[in-house]
């Protein structure tokens, strides 16, 4: 293929207004020892032997019915949000630095924020962060920014590769990390926030549901941050807050989480969107870009990126981030994602999360050699299962159907040892679960 | 520009007034006209101690930021909180209403260092 | 106006809306319980698509207009590239499945760090970094664990005052401290400078080549030297890559650690500001240190490895954004090296055209030359208080997306235009045509027209003071 065709009279006319004889002459300013030799790429394929070229490549994945979650989740994704997201006055515009010609993706970065305003119910949010790890990170940042303060406690249930991010991002800065244990329930105590909380504790980060599906106290838990003056940081699942308590009911500070839920396929897990909200008192202090409501000159509504002074491109080495490009369309996916179910029907969809694990968890645990983990944990729509059978084998039995079984935690920790974490989305129809557990119960 | 005679100045564009042991800061009708529209102000946390020269305050316009340094060492004993809450009042009022934070000077000596209304004049 | 979506009429049914096949069994303790009413619109789905394609059109996109954005490298965003991202088999893949499931992806990310290392003349990448700031990050990263693992005490990071407002920000997030380089009129860097501020504690120089004023450094081989010499790295931005494809790598110039932007370079679409992707690349000295996992191919399967003692750990959670990586790879088997190349030479053609075109009329601070972008400084041409700002809301009313204003910080009233290979000589004669009108004459014969623009946009020129003093940042 080549993008760049252009006729040789139109060259030789360049050419000659430039003042030059040939291209090459260009690059007359780089030494010629420094220049490159032929490169060895391949490429120079036709559209139709690039689909034939990654038609084939793409046939040695597998696509797989899915009882696997653990951070990236198969959910069911609208119509709706593929055409609009597909829209290329969408997906081919930059930044929306010139606002007057942007109003179209500023607009719907405003109802994107408003949403996720709406359910998490706290006050302010940005316009999206790369990822639900990387928005813990910039959340511990915020954190310690905000109370000058040097010392971040995190549960033990909060996704590892989360915590691998938080520790690469706080890595050459002062800043200690304390790790609250899981208890024996598969929760976070209270006992234990209260026995690591001091004055030096900038923030609390709680998952819930947590990394083994279990949905935590967190009013507890956020009380307990409070005694000491430390914010409280939700790590979340939004589409389990049709049916569970909303962070801002619970006081936190700052809710995050990963947006792949809303309307963003796995992709092998990128791109999708981190979201980011606050209590009005740290909006100033926020990472990444944020859409405001003003008007124009005639006195009509309009959007501009704004409080921009905390930014990179402005403040440099203080700006309250490094981040510049974030994770728009996703984020825009959304935004689509989130404004077609009304109330009803997104608690409706959070029900039947729950529904469905809770169908696969019973008959499972019901099943000889496999037990539940956590015995009252309450879950949305993963679950910890404790088996004496062979993991390695068990799944490769699965794959063997077609079927991606459950996460093996064995390797985590001691504790862990013989654990399967499962996932049942709306997405697993009962026949499907059901043929899982009769292949499990064979093995 | 206006330029009281009755204060002291900052190459970096502060404005000081003496009051008993304490000061008062804020920063000049040049600097508010030169920052242009005013829309967000940080000040420094009540009881903190700072040297002289040192950032204190941040004021903001759409797009910049400019760190305010304190003339003089001390301790922070009083922020306006009325600019926190509308940073247009230092536009409106540099030297009045617009002040920044009031500062117990350490060391009076180094009011020295400062310059007067005129030297500040001949500055800008 | 178009309404907000709570602003729609609530009277319809929901768009969405999904079924359950096992009974409905939900019982949450009552202190878990969501209390609170979400507040979600209820729309149709006919309404919430006009509403959203209405929204679509009231953006300028690379679909619509020039977008003459500099430093952004606004190229063509080939349609094979969407296309082919869209397969299933691509899409539906879960990151943790086994690698015998998923040796297609495997094949692409191992086949792009190959390219790009023969593209850069580095060793070795990782695409796990999610943007070009992310790439930076991870870059400095590195720096910082290789001097820890040599015990060597060095703390900071030159960085240019006309860099990329990432570069020192990014510095800063990884813990240096920033001593900023004053540049020449023309961006470049003097060698007799940066010795002086060329201390032990210099852990490394961020450089981005060609300069945000769009020349080459032609000094980079001494300054290559001086930094060596002195024991520090050179940190290659990559921003404006697609000036040098195949004409000469940062490798070869004696970078240690360069990012690239594959949604700039490579034709990957912005999405509106993202997602992107930042693959770093480094010299074989630094393998050790990059993000985990690592892809390797054994025999002729791929696998990760997450085994690697002094790895700076991970950059996000899983592997990189896939489906930037898959688009990049796709343009690359589209154009091969050859292709790349023609594409650079194109780039830095149709830069030099409209440079031509401009530089009696309008002053260059980096003179008559360039590499794929350039500055104009019209500051001396503006009468009746007309300002930069003033010039580019004008070019939206000419049906043209703004080029970069006010940067690098530099330059004074900078307007910076980066045109890319996929534009027609028609397109570039077009703008300079218009964008000369404007300062040269418009300024003088009717200031009002451009304090006044944008005038044919959706929205006329909106107030961004108000909007930070007193921010709405949702609807209520």
């Amino acid at each position: 293929m080549n993008y760049t065709s252009r006729n040789q009279k139109d060259k030789n006319n360049m050419f000659r207004t430039i003042g030059i004889n040939d291209i090459n002459e260009l690059f007359d300013v780089i030494p010629k020892y420094l220049r490159a030799k032929e490169l060895n790429i391949a490429g120079g394929k036709t559209e139709q032997e690039l689909i034939s070229y990654f038609s084939n490549i793409a046939s040695k994945n597998r696509i797989l019915v899915s009882f696997r979650g653990a951070g990236i989740y198969d959910h069911y994704i609208p119509s709706l949000v593929g055409e609009i997201i597909g829209r290329s006055e969408f997906w081919t515009a930059y930044t929306p630095y010139q606002a007057e010609a942007s109003q179209g993706t500023l607009q719907t970065i405003f109802e994107y924020q408003s949403l996720i305003c709406a359910l998490t119910g706290l006050d302010t949010s940005n316009a999206s962060l790369y990822d639900g790890a990387t928005a813990a990170a910039e959340a511990a940042l915020l954190s310690l920014r905000v109370s000058g303060k040097s010392t971040i406690l995190i549960s033990q249930a909060l996704h590892p590769e989360y915590i691998q991010t938080i520790k690469t991002y706080l890595e050459n800065s002062r800043a200690k990390i304390v790790i609250l244990n899981v208890s024996s329930n598969g929760t976070i105590e209270k006992s234990s926030v209260d026995a690591a909380v001091n004055d030096d504790i900038a923030a609390v980060i709680i998952q819930s549901p947590n990394y083994f599906g279990v949905v935590e106290d967190m009013q507890t838990l956020s009380s307990a941050a409070k005694r000491k003056n430390s914010l409280f940081v939700a790590v979340i699942n939004p589409l389990s807050l049709g049916a569970f308590q909303a962070p801002g009911e619970y006081n936190a500070d700052i809710a995050v989480g990963e947006g792949q839920v809303l309307g963003s396929a796995m992709s092998f897990g990128g791109a999708t969107f981190g979201f980011m909200t606050v209590k009005k008192a740290l909006e100033w202090k926020m990472p990444g870009r944020i859409v405001g409501q003003t008007v124009d000159k005639e006195g009509k509504r309009g959007f501009v990126l704004t409080l921009q002074s905390r930014e990179q491109h402005i403040r440099r080495e203080k700006a309250t981030s490094n981040i510049c490009t974030n994770a728009s369309l996703n984020a825009l996916a959304g935004c689509v994602f989130l404004s077609g179910w009304g109330d009803y029907g997104f608690k409706n969809l959070a029900e039947i999360n729950i529904s469905k694990a809770r169908y696969t968890f019973n008959k499972i645990k019901s099943l000889e050699g496999f037990n539940a983990k956590f015995k009252n944990a309450t879950f949305f729509n993963e679950f910890v299962i404790e088996t004496q059978k062979d993991i390695k084998k068990l799944n490769k039995v699965l794959l063997k159907n077609n079927v991606l079984g459950p996460l093996d935690l064995s390797n985590m920790n001691e504790s862990l040892k013989n654990c399967l974490l499962f996932c049942v989305t709306e997405q697993r129809t009962k026949s499907e679960i059901d043929s899982l557990v009769e292949i499990l119960s064979k093995i | 520009m206006n330029i009281p005679q009755d204060l002291k100045y900052t190459k970096t564009h502060e404005w000081v007034k003496i009051d008993g042991s304490n000061a008062k800061v804020g920063i000049t009708d040049f600097a508010q006209h030169e920052i242009t529209d005013i829309v967000h102000v940080e000040l420094p946390e009540i009881g903190r101690q700072i040297k002289k020269e040192q950032p204190a305050a941040v004021i903001e316009s759409v797009k910049s930021a400019f760190d305010i340094y304190t003339p003089l060492s001390g301790k922070i004993v009083e922020i306006n909180n009325a600019v926190l809450e509308s940073p247009e009042i230092v536009n409106q009022s540099p030297y009045e209403n617009g002040y920044l934070f009031s500062i117990e000077f350490a060391d009076i000596k180094e009011l020295n260092d400062l310059l007067d209304a005129d030297n500040y004049k001949k500055l800008i | 106006m178009e309404k907000l979506l709570n602003e729609l009429s609530s009277s319809g049914v929901p768009s969405y809306n999904v079924k359950s096949d096992v009974e409905i069994d939900v019982q949450i303790p009552r202190n878990l319980k969501r209390n609170s009413a979400l507040g979600l619109p209820v729309a149709a789905e006919n309404d919430l698509l006009r509403h959203f394609t209405n929204l679509s059109r009231k953006n300028y996109a690379l679909s619509t207009v020039f977008y003459p954005l500099g430093s952004c490298t606004m190229k063509y965003n080939p349609l094979i590239n969407e296309r082919i991202a869209k397969n299933e088999a691509f899409n539906f893949i879960h990151p943790y499945q086994p690698p015998e499931s998923i040796q297609g992806i495997l094949e692409i990310m191992y086949g792009l760090e190959r390219d790009l290392c023969e593209l850069s003349g580095m060793d070795c990448f990782s695409l796990q970094q999610a943007a070009g700031a992310q790439g930076e990050f991870a870059g400095l990263l590195i720096i910082a664990k290789y001097f820890k693992s040599i015990r060597q005490t060095r703390t900071k990071i030159i960085v240019p005052d006309s860099a990329h407002g990432t570069n020192p920000a990014s510095a800063a997030f990884a813990g240096f401290e920033i001593v900023p380089l004053k540049s020449e009129s023309n961006g470049s860097i003097s060698p007799e400078k940066l010795k002086r501020i060329l201390t032990p504690g210099v852990a490394a120089i961020m450089l981005t080549i060609p300069n945000t004023l769009g020349t080459f450094e032609k000094n980079i081989p001494e300054i290559s030297k001086l930094a060596h010499e002195n024991g520090s790295l050179l940190y290659y931005d990559g921003a404006n890559l697609n000036a040098v494809m195949g004409i000469v790598r940062p490798g070869d110039m004696g970078f240690d650690v360069m990012h690239i932007n594959l949604h700039k370079t490579f034709s990957t679409p912005h999405g509106g500001g993202g997602p992107g992707s930042g693959p770093i690349g480094v010299k074989a000295f630094l393998e050790p240190f990059l993000p985990v996992p690592r892809i390797e191919k054994k025999k002729s399967k791929f696998v990760l490895n997450y085994k690697k003692s002094e790895s700076i750990g991970k950059l996000k959670a899983f592997f990189g954004n896939f489906p930037v990586i898959l688009k990049a790879y796709i343009y690359i088997k589209a154009l091969g090296a050859k292709g790349l190349k023609n594409v650079s030479e194109h780039a830095v053609l149709n830069a030099n055209y409209m440079l031509a075109r401009f530089k009696d009329k309008i002053n260059v601070p980096a003179g008559g030359r360039c590499m794929h972008e350039f500055v104009l400084s019209p500051k001396s041409l503006f009468k009746n208080d007309v300002r930069t700002l003033d010039v580019a809301k004008r070019l939206l009313d000419y049906g043209y997306y703004a080029p970069t204003v006010y940067f690098p910080l530099i330059v004074e009233e900078a307007v910076m235009i980066e045109p890319t290979e996929t534009e027609s000589k028609e397109t570039l004669d077009a703008f300079v045509d218009i964008l000369t009108k404007i300062i040269l004459e418009e300024t003088g014969l009717e200031p009002q027209k451009l304090k006044e623009a944008p005038v044919n946009t959706s929205v006329r020129r909106l107030n961004e003071v108000e909007a930070a003093r007193k921010p709405i940042l949702r609807w209520k």
